[in-house]
């Protein structure tokens, strides 16, 4: 196990190093300068030149280099140990002047939100978009599981079709119809929650639930074959010989094994959910991450887009991680 | 089976903590959507709308805007008086001895030199540096500024030279004494001196940008760079609790995307002018939640309503004006403007959506210069052939039958009604048979050989249909070829910008009370002069009217100067003028202005009926609108 963990982490700087050099390329691709302003007005030729310069926006190699330097902390390291730091501020207090700030892992600035850095950003959004995905997986988790086993027990019976139906309708239906049809009965027609703000118990409520609809359905299923599959073997007969009730069958042996794959499901589904919410957090308007995604590559606000990506494959890759552990304490047997 | 309940229990609890930790704030007194989110709050770097809407309720320049007069009279702000030399040049202004910021500590005149050095160094890329090089040495500061950056960052050559780059700020900061005509002579009294007599200065020492920031904190947010020389510029002073400033409110909350708060500054002089204790301004980005978050009665303003159903919306609007058209029509008469009208109206949902002309206008550009970038020939290089153009589009069909958003026909740049004192002229009405005849005229007696007319807009904003109309237009009435050429907005605004366009979408907003703010960008060396129209006259008109020292010629010459481009060059085709479509109960609030310069004070902002605040419904001066004028257009819609 601490194996397993150890070189998962191992590897994870690697996988973040090709992820970070593909999203850059691509990135840096979308036409049109970052620090443009779609609202029009231009800032002088030779200020744009100045920030350009000062971003290292004006050539890939040397943008892709001080990225990494900034963001991995090497930067900081660097200047600490050279005493480059140490004579800036000496400088800096001899001629009256504040000393200047430094972050040791330094995301950039948003060049569309001048006020934000980065870091600031992410860390007020990803708590927001962990607790709406992890409600919503939570959904998912408990409505999946229940209809799966109600359809595995007695397959082609009217409780099985139904759950059928409901899990078909909550894969197709788009999340953004699903969510203005649960926004128009909570809100407005119950008056349970609110429309437009965040932060209550019951403003979780709608956004995660209309978040977990595909999760949910997508869980269904899997626990469904997996339960008939495993209500079918050889060990579920002999318990049912040895005359263990049916909830016992159901819930202690077979449960247990065709949870399984809904485990091995969790773990992406859980990164998405988290990062994924774009189109739920803008009709509930959820103050989460999953916006930035998108407006951030509208804007080509390079910085931002790098950061949003880098936090969704580290989870991707932390939650796997958690998944695979998880696996191995429901059932020791896998390696 | 437990064992995997047990992580299940223990996400739920962990959520419930989550939640449970991140508590709302109370109910503000007034609730605000302000369009779109705050890009800054450093006052010397706004650009947006909204940014200045927030960045007003923060900030007070030396001179504020009265936005519920037809002139914006300028009432004391930060000075409590001022005066003008004999020259138009040297201006003095009294700063007023309870001047003081939000943190108890007294403003003086210093604050401004520091704000307004800080506005001129090119090291802040501040949109409105135009301003501030109106005063005596400005420019040459600025320039000088730029050239001691980048020789000493050659010498640097990517090497930190930290005691040099001291050195150079220092220097910098002696260079603006030596140089720039602003001096604070004491506390109480700042002294400017223009380098040319500037009819508009009031206007523009009232704007946003102008107004001061909190030197000994931003100046701790502002490091030189040991490499560049530059100042970096940080930005943690503009979120609560540090950000001080000198307004109305100080600010009390601000979280990225989510929502922002501000408070009454008890350090304010004039508290009897704050007329509620809290805005709250939630940032919703969804346009259909918007409107739903205003009819279940969660906000009082929603500023701006851009959802498609909003022609919907506003047609009900007409339906209870049609329902009330008598006591309307005698309103009307008297005068009133539309939310004082309103207001009289018996209360009816319905009439919570209101228009109001915006400082701005829609329209296309056509490329001047002679070739186009790929070397053809440019046919609209010859005003004639523009002209016909001009005269070939049905814009009022667009207004009515494509917007049906009561926006109202454009003939010039400059909204009508929006400047007092100025006249607009004519402008070229739409007539498809002199049009044709004008272009045959222009050497084009069969328009089917004229070269393709490529129409270059962006996507999304509607903007398809309008170019659809515009090409059904074209194509019927002229005869001539049309392709649309749909682009997304950074490589449209870069084409624009380079030229590589025959006649592309555009749109300009005022920004300060003068006609200077849109006939600038006509001028031959004008940074925002995309069309590259260069008229030795326009340029010559622009120059007289700034060395016209009485009010009422200067403007005459201004509307020669713009009948130039409207009438007779047209190097741009106005299409219509922006109006905004916002959400308020007239009956229970005031302060929103419907003045066509549309600026919003949300200080001005009043419950009426809370029991705090002046609680009298502001209203703009009764003023008969003559027909066809756009200043009071209070059914939305227009005609149909």
């Amino acid at each position: 196990m601490i194996q397993l963990i150890t070189r998962r982490l191992l590897l994870l700087p690697i996988v973040l190093l090709v992820i970070y050099t593909l999203t850059l390329f691509l990135a840096w691709q979308i036409p049109g300068s970052p620090l443009d302003n779609p609202e029009g007005r231009q800032p002088p030729a030779e200020v744009q030149a100045a920030m350009e310069a000062q971003y290292k926006l004006d050539n890939f190699g040397t943008f892709y280099w001080s990225y990494l330097d900034n963001a991995c902390g090497t930067k900081w390291l660097r200047e600490t140990i050279t005493g480059e730091a140490a004579a800036n501020a000496q400088a800096a207090v001899a001629a009256g002047r504040p000393v200047p700030i430094r972050r040791v892992f330094d995301l950039g600035p948003s060049l569309q939100y001048e006020d934000w850095k980065v870091n600031e950003i992410i860390a007020s959004s990803l708590p927001v978009s962990i607790v709406l995905g992890g409600a919503a997986v939570l959904w998912a988790v408990m409505v999946g599981v229940l209809a799966g086993v109600v359809g595995a027990v007695r397959p082609g019976s009217l409780a099985d079709l139904g759950t059928l139906l409901v899990a078909l309708i909550g894969i197709s239906l788009p999340n953004f119809v699903v969510g203005t049809v649960l926004l128009l009965i909570g809100p407005v027609l119950l008056g349970i929650g609110t429309i437009g703000s965040w932060g209550a118990i019951s403003d979780v409520i709608w956004p995660s639930l209309t978040l977990s609809m595909p999760f949910a359905a997508y869980i269904a299923r899997l626990t469904r074959l997996g339960m008939i599959e495993v209500l079918g073997t050889d060990y579920i007969r002999t318990a049912r010989a040895k005359g263990v009730s049916p909830r016992g069958v159901v819930l202690r042996h077979a449960l247990k094994n065709a949870f399984l794959p809904v485990l091995s499901y969790l773990g992406p589904a859980a990164a998405m959910a988290m990062t994924g919410s774009f189109v739920v957090e803008r009709v509930f308007n959820v103050p989460g991450i999953g916006k930035h995604f998108v407006n951030a590559v509208l804007n080509k606000d390079l910085f931002l887009i790098i950061g949003v990506v880098m936090v969704f494959a580290t989870m991707l890759i932390i939650f796997n991680l958690i998944v695979d552990v998880l696996y191995r304490w429901v059932d020791p047997r896998i390696v | 089976m437990w064992k995997l309940l047990i992580p299940v229990l223990l996400v739920a609890a962990g959520l419930m903590l989550a939640v449970v930790a991140d508590k709302p704030a109370p109910k503000a007194d007034l609730v605000v959507i302000n369009r779109g989110d705050i890009n800054t709050l450093d006052v010397q770097r706004m650009t947006w709308m909204q940014d200045l809407r927030v960045g007003v309720t923060l900030y007070e320049g030396l001179v504020v805007s009265d936005v519920f007069t037809w002139g914006f009279d300028k009432k004391p702000g930060m000075a409590e008086r001022w005066e003008v030399d004999a020259d138009k040049k040297s201006w003095t202004f009294h700063i007023r001895p309870d001047a003081k910021w939000s943190n108890g500590e007294a403003l003086t005149a210093r604050d401004f030199v520091y704000s307004w050095r800080r506005a001129l160094l090119p090291d802040l890329v501040g949109d409105y540096i135009n301003f501030f090089t109106l005063i005596e040495g400005g420019q040459e500061f600025y320039d000088w500024r730029k050239e001691a950056i980048r020789t000493f960052s050659a010498e640097s050559d990517g090497r930190p030279r930290p005691a040099e780059a001291q050195a150079l700020w220092r220097e910098t900061l002696a260079k603006f004494d030596e140089m720039v005509n602003l001096k604070a002579v004491d506390d109480r009294t700042l002294k400017v001196r223009l380098v040319r007599p500037v009819a508009f200065w009031l206007d523009i020492v009232a704007f946003e940008v102008l107004s001061p920031v909190y030197g000994p904190l931003v100046d701790k947010y502002q490091f030189v760079d040991p490499i560049t020389g530059r100042l970096n510029f940080e930005s943690e002073w503009t979120k609560p609790p540090l950000l001080v400033s000198n307004g109305k409110f100080k600010l009390t909350e601000w979280r990225f995307k989510r929502d922002m708060r501000v408070e009454r500054n008890e350090h304010y002089w004039n508290q009897a002018a704050i007329n509620v204790d809290s805005i709250a301004f939630p940032s919703v980005e969804d346009p259909n939640a918007q409107v739903l978050t205003f009819q279940t009665g969660n906000i009082d303003l929603l500023t701006d309503v851009v959802p498609d159903y909003r022609a919907e919306l506003l047609a009900r609007k007409r339906a209870f004006y049609r329902e009330n058209q008598a006591k309307y029509d005698e309103l009307r008469a008297l005068g009133l403007d539309p939310v004082a009208i309103d207001r009289q109206l018996p209360p009816d949902p319905r009439k919570n959506i209101h228009t109001f002309p915006g400082f701005g206008t829609y329209w296309y550009n056509f490329n001047c210069l002679p070739t186009l970038t790929d070397g053809r020939a440019n046919p609209f290089a010859d005003p004639r052939v523009r002209r016909a153009f001009v005269m070939a589009i049905d814009r009022q069909n667009i207004v009515d039958n494509i917007r049906r958003t009561g926006e109202s026909v454009a003939y010039t740049i400059i909204p009508p009604g929006s400047l007092d004192g100025y006249t607009s002229p004519k402008g070229i009405r739409y007539d498809p048979v002199a049009a044709k005849a004008l272009l045959i005229e222009a050497g084009y007696p069969d328009p089917s050989k004229f070269p393709t007319v490529e129409v270059l807009f962006n996507r999304d904003g509607g903007h398809d249909l309008i170019a659809q109309a515009v090409k059904r237009d074209w194509e019927q009435n002229l005869g001539v070829p049309v392709r649309l050429d749909q682009k997304e907005i950074k490589v449209f605004r870069n084409d624009l910008k380079n030229q590589n366009f025959m006649i592309g979408r555009a749109g300009w907003f005022g920004d300060y009370g003068d006609p200077a703010t849109f006939l600038d960008l006509n001028q031959s060396r004008d940074g925002n002069n995309d069309r590259k129209y260069s008229s030795p006259v326009f340029d010559q008109l622009l120059v007289d009217a700034q060395n016209e020292q009485d009010p009422a010629k200067r403007l005459a010459i201004l509307t020669q100067a713009e009948a130039l481009l409207v009438d007779e060059d047209c190097p741009l085709i106005p299409i219509f003028h922006y109006n905004l479509v916002m959400m308020f109960n007239p009956d229970t609030l005031s302060g929103v202005s419907p003045h066509p310069r549309q600026k919003q004070h949300f200080y001005r902002l009043d419950k009426l009926g809370d029991g705090k605040g002046a609680e009298e419904a502001l209203q703009l001066p009764a003023r008969v609108a003559p027909a066809g004028s756009r200043g009071l257009q209070a059914v939305p819609g227009g005609g149909k």
